[in-house]
């Protein structure tokens, strides 16, 4: 190669180098106009089953397969982000880096946040019967949950409440009464000591304190207690009374009066529930469908669950944690793209006999059918009656393990405002109490407070 | 593409780099001047792009990033209202607390560890490259592989973990280890010394192999001990990369982060865990709070900044 | 002078080699021989055992030091769950990418600032080396902020593989080592070749690059082995699940995956790696030692 040509060859090297580095970042993100080549309307959806909940995945996508071929002009593309959907930090890197799907899901408590960050999409005159067929049974007050200055911003998908999940299994060794379960916390200990007793590192109840989920169920045993996380303007913590050290107190007592708790602690979600698919667990507070993920992910059988409503310290709890999820649109969207969003939610998250509630296709994969939950259309509404019908009629999980959770209303609060972060402030009592014998109760919860006060005074 | 026409004109023969080139008028010798300068520029401009885009202009929008506040999209100048915020954090100056904590044990522990250890492999004649490739091979680990492993197994706090059954086999008290607030920090250390010491111990033995011999002949014909022979033989000759490796570990410790993440679930038992690197991390990224957890970046170029001046201050007085 | 087993070190080959001192040195290396392997192996074959236990085994007490009944379901399941195949290539086309564009990109500059010596040349090296002084975790906010929305073009590299190639360009310490290294070559040799009508490209490739393999190998290591460590950066700027790389795609699964499951993919992550460095050990090593010490 002559020399001149070789100068020439590194130039464009160099520079094309370069060009092309720029070139190939925008890669992300489809075209503006939201269609393929071949003129279907593309959307991505996100919260897709992965890997290991097989039988979920595999109905995730032939629901997909089943929904495309109904509406031949949407393709769905599903992403799978994690097992838990929902991750807050990355969900937080997600909404700044702006690299969410098309159609993305989020907590009821994540509203704010995705309105802070400028993303979501005004669904108003989307949300219509037109597009979501059962719209009008859905109970409004998820609807509201999603609703800001009178606009609705995402669909609700899931909804739950929280209430104590017990091992049948476990109680019937331990010698008690698996119709009688517990209903005062101070029920909930006794019974614990006569699980743990059984020995073979089996906790009698078990709880978080990590990752933000000892801050979650800090809060749903306050409200069991009566009390609340704020005080009702919001602006100041509210949980630093006798009710707050009541349920840090029973906590206490339990992992070091009784040692009924295991020694491994700093549990999140995956560590508890992964321990409760391999019987170590006799109790713990949860939603009817920690025992779907027990037997989908942690190889665990549903069988050996049963639930009971939350206990209270003298009597039910006067309050229980309610929560869940929906579907946000990016801002960005085509209305082609959010009406194909919003038939693809329909035809998954809210149609009975369809996606998650196609109850036919989850019983014999041995999934539990015949849960309480998700309460998502309002009673009395046609599409609530068909969906108690279509669960009744396939029903494998005996009604009785979650009777007494049925039939016992307990009044549902909402999560906190910021809950993520306070949860994150709170995991810190809870790994006091749970780690720490000589844990001062009273400094924990002050230290909690301080902590709370000062978050909400720089969130404002 | 502007740059590629400076690569056209080729007609002179001598070329070379400044200073080389001989010959020619003044003219020419200005015109080539300036076409040398473009050819060293083309060469530099890949490196001085990235440089520019990922090293310079983000060290100044931090700066910029820390006295503004972005809401919706909306950016407005707060002059300090994000330092003000980020050090009445309550965590923050736990986070300080165990990040100095962190840095301390972690060079007791993982800058004399190597050092002794490198002195012991290089008095070795046998062994030498096996004894090398176990010390190196965590190194090697992906260390979310190696803190996976320490996180499950080793710090299990029923007597079912690797570390309580050995401390029970010798009949020795077993530990709580990421549960006790008190054991949190050290079991951090100790995972990340585990990790990480291969590099310092090869680094080490590279340099105790130059130091020559008759040093240690000498001072053993003045009748020098063992200890002494060490002291005053292989750590003066060693002094300038026992120095270096000690700032680069300072450096590296002050911004520990994914022990925490993954060891303690990022703030541990009673924020026991809680670095400075994790806050920024839980500003940025948790909190939603970018402009926060800019600040606190310049909290720390600052900490780090005046750590430096005394360093160098310290080592340039020893010479 | 015993010049016979290497050079003299703290302790004189004599001494070591008669009597009380023999028995002292033999003593001693099988004692740090046992040890060493204890500490450093004995965790590894803990992983990879442990992956093999079952959910109860591994909580029993006293642990076992076999698995009773060995079972390579984690290992399975960790293979498929966590698509570790898709994140293991990740891994390794961001690392030969980052070597690629390293070696480029810096061989360049640092010829150009070693032996062109543009104008200013030395402005942008004291530019370039003072962001040795920038530790990482200050400007991360501000570099992901810049990377999410790149100044004047206004697109995402989120997601793309330059959002690890290029900010790992920008790598002073690289610079630094090639620098010393070229100033190392002779100038007559340059010269020569200028005279001989070789253009400064002609003259990087046929007569530094040839000389300079050993440092060459030595940044290329250096980049192979961040990329493959690195955690936060990877974390923020690949959020979707077909770019993770594999400490960011394991870390991502373990908050919802049993825990024999995330060290069974733990071990599989560790096993490229460590199979490289048994093979390549010789060359690492020496290349660590060089790089850091004589440079």
């Amino acid at each position: 190669m002559s020399v001149p040509q070789y100068r020439k060859a590194a130039a464009i090297a160099l520079v094309a180098g370069l060009g092309f580095s720029i070139a190939a970042c925008s890669t992300k993100g489809s075209d503006d106009s939201g269609k393929d080549a071949s003129g279907k309307t593309v959307i991505t959806v996100d919260c897709q089953p992965d890997g290991s909940q097989k039988d979920l995945l595999a109905n995730w996508n032939a629901d997909v397969k089943a929904f495309e071929q109904q509406n031949p002009d949407v393709t769905i593309k599903s992403v799978s982000v994690g097992q838990q959907c929902d991750n807050p930090p990355d969900f937080t890197a997600r909404l700044t880096g702006g690299t969410m799907t098309d159609v993305f899901y989020g907590y009821m408590t994540d509203l704010q946040q995705v309105l802070d960050s400028g993303q979501a999409l005004d669904l108003t005159s989307y949300a219509n019967k037109d597009n979501i067929p059962t719209w009008d049974s859905v109970d409004p007050a998820l609807k509201a949950v999603f609703t800001d200055s009178g606009k609705i911003y995402a669909i609700p998908t899931k909804n739950y409440s929280m209430g104590l999940v017990y091992n049948k299994t476990l109680f019937t060794k331990a010698g008690l009464d698996i119709n009688n379960p517990p209903k005062t916390w101070a029920e909930v200990r006794a019974a614990a000591k006569k699980i743990s007793a059984l020995g073979g590192g089996v906790a009698g109840y078990s709880d978080y304190s990590a990752g933000n989920t000892g801050g979650w169920h800090f809060t749903a045993e306050l409200y069991s207690q009566g009390g609340e996380i704020l005080s009702s303007d919001g602006k100041k913590a509210d949980f630093n009374n006798p009710m707050g050290k009541q349920v840090l107190t029973n906590l206490k007592d339990m992992r070091y009066g009784d040692n009924s708790m295991g020694s491994r602690q700093l549990l999140q979600w995956a560590d508890l529930l992964t321990n409760a698919a391999a019987g170590k667990v006799g109790m713990f507070i949860g939603a009817p469908d920690a025992t779907t993920s027990i037997v989908q992910q942690f190889q665990g059988k549903y069988q050996d669950w049963a639930m009971a409503p939350l206990p209270g310290q003298d009597g039910i709890a006067k309050g229980t944690l309610g929560g869940g999820e929906g579907y946000f649109f990016r801002k960005d969207l085509t209305p082609e793209q959010v009406k194909a969003g919003l038939k693809w939610i329909a035809f998954e998250k809210l149609t009975p006999g369809k996606g998650q509630f196609d109850y036919a296709r989850a019983k014999p994969q041995n999934q539990p059918v015949g849960l309480p939950q998700p309460l998502l259309f309002a009673a009395g509404t046609e599409a609530q009656k068909q969906e108690v019908d279509l669960r009744k009629a396939n029903q494998n999980v005996p009604s009785e393990n979650f009777g007494l959770f049925e039939a016992t209303p307990v009044p549902i609060k909402g999560e906190p405002a910021n809950a993520q972060a306070i949860y994150a402030v709170l995991d810190s009592a809870m790994s006091g109490v749970l780690t720490n014998p000589n844990a001062n109760v009273d400094e924990l919860l002050k230290t909690a407070e301080t902590k709370t006060n000062q978050l909400l005074a720089a969130g404002s | 593409m502007a740059t590629t026409i400076s690569f056209q004109d080729t007609k002179k023969k001598q070329r070379g780099p400044a200073g080389v080139n001989l010959s020619a008028g003044s003219r020419t010798r200005r015109g080539r001047k300036l076409r040398d300068n473009l050819t060293g520029y083309a060469f530099l401009i890949g490196a001085i792009f990235c440089f520019a885009l990922f090293q310079w202009f983000p060290m100044i929008r931090g700066i910029v990033m820390s006295f503004q506040h972005t809401k919706r999209g909306v950016t407005t100048w707060v002059g300090f209202d994000n330092f003000v915020r980020i050090v009445q954090d309550p965590s923050f100056w736990t986070a300080w607390k165990n990040t100095f904590y962190f840095t301390v044990l972690a060079l007791i522990l993982g800058y004399a560890v190597p050092f002794v250890v490198a002195i012991l492999l290089n008095e070795f004649r046998h062994f030498k490259g096996y004894l090398r490739i176990l010390v190196y091979l965590p190194v090697m680990l992906p260390p979310a592989s190696a803190l996976f492993l320490f996180k499950y197994y080793a710090y299990d706090p029923s007597d079912a973990g690797l570390f309580n059954a050995i401390l029970k086999f010798f009949h020795l008290p077993t530990s709580q280890w990421m549960q006790s607030p008190t054991m949190t920090m050290p079991a951090m250390v100790i995972a990340s010394t585990w990790m990480n010491m291969g590099a310092a111990v090869l680094i080490y033995l590279a340099a105790l192999q130059n130091i020559p011999g008759e040093l240690y002949e000498a001072a053993e014909l003045d009748g020098a001990g063992l200890l002494r022979r060490i002291w005053n033989v292989t750590i003066p000759q060693t002094r300038l990369i026992l120095a270096l490796l000690a700032m680069l570990q300072i450096v590296a410790t002050m911004q520990v982060f994914i022990e925490p993440l993954i060891l303690a679930n990022g703030a541990g038992t009673q924020d026991s865990a809680t670095s400075v690197a994790y806050l920024i991390y839980q500003h940025g990224f948790f909190q939603n709070d970018l402009n926060g957890a800019a600040a606190l970046g310049v909290i720390m170029l600052l900490v780090l900044a005046a750590f430096s001046a005394v360093y160098v201050r310290l080592t340039t007085k020893q010479d | 002078m015993a010049q016979d087993s290497g050079t003299r070190t703290l302790i004189s080959q004599a001494q070591l080699q008669r009597g009380k001192g023999k028995a002292v040195y033999w003593t001693l290396i099988t004692l740090t021989v046992v040890i060493f392997t204890l500490v450093f192996i004995g965790p590894l074959y803990w992983m990879v055992t442990g992956a093999l236990k079952s959910g109860q085994e591994i909580a029993q007490t006293p642990p076992t030091l076999f698995p009773k009944h060995p079972e390579t379901q984690n290992y399975a399941d960790a293979w498929n769950n966590l698509n570790l195949a898709k994140l293991m290539f990740n891994t390794f086309y961001y690392a030969i990418g980052a070597v690629f564009f390293q070696l480029v990109f810096d061989t360049a500059a640092a010829y150009a600032l070693s032996k062109l010596r543009p104008i200013f040349g030395n402005v942008v090296l004291g530019l370039m080396l003072a962001t040795l002084m920038i530790p990482a975790m200050v400007v991360i906010v501000p570099q992901y902020v810049t990377a999410i929305d790149l100044p004047i073009v206004h697109v995402s590299m989120l997601d793309s593989p330059f959002a690890i190639w290029l900010p790992l360009v920008a790598n002073a310490f690289n610079i630094f080592l090639l620098k010393r290294f070229f100033d190392s070559i002779p100038e007559d040799l340059i010269a020569a070749a200028m005279v001989d009508g070789a253009t400064p490209l002609r003259t990087l490739w046929s007569i530094i690059l040839p000389m300079s393999r050993p440092i060459l190998g030595v940044v290329s290591i250096f980049a192979v082995t961040y990329v493959w460590k690195d955690f936060l950066w990877p974390k923020l700027v690949m959020p979707s699940p077909e770019t993770r790389t594999l400490s960011v795609g394991i870390y991502a699964f373990s908050g919802g995956t049993p825990m024999n499951v995330v060290v069974a993919a733990s071990v599989i992550a560790a096993i490229p790696t460590v199979i490289i460095f048994l093979i390549f050990q010789r060359n690492i090593m020496s290349g660590l030692t060089a790089g850091s010490v004589k440079g």
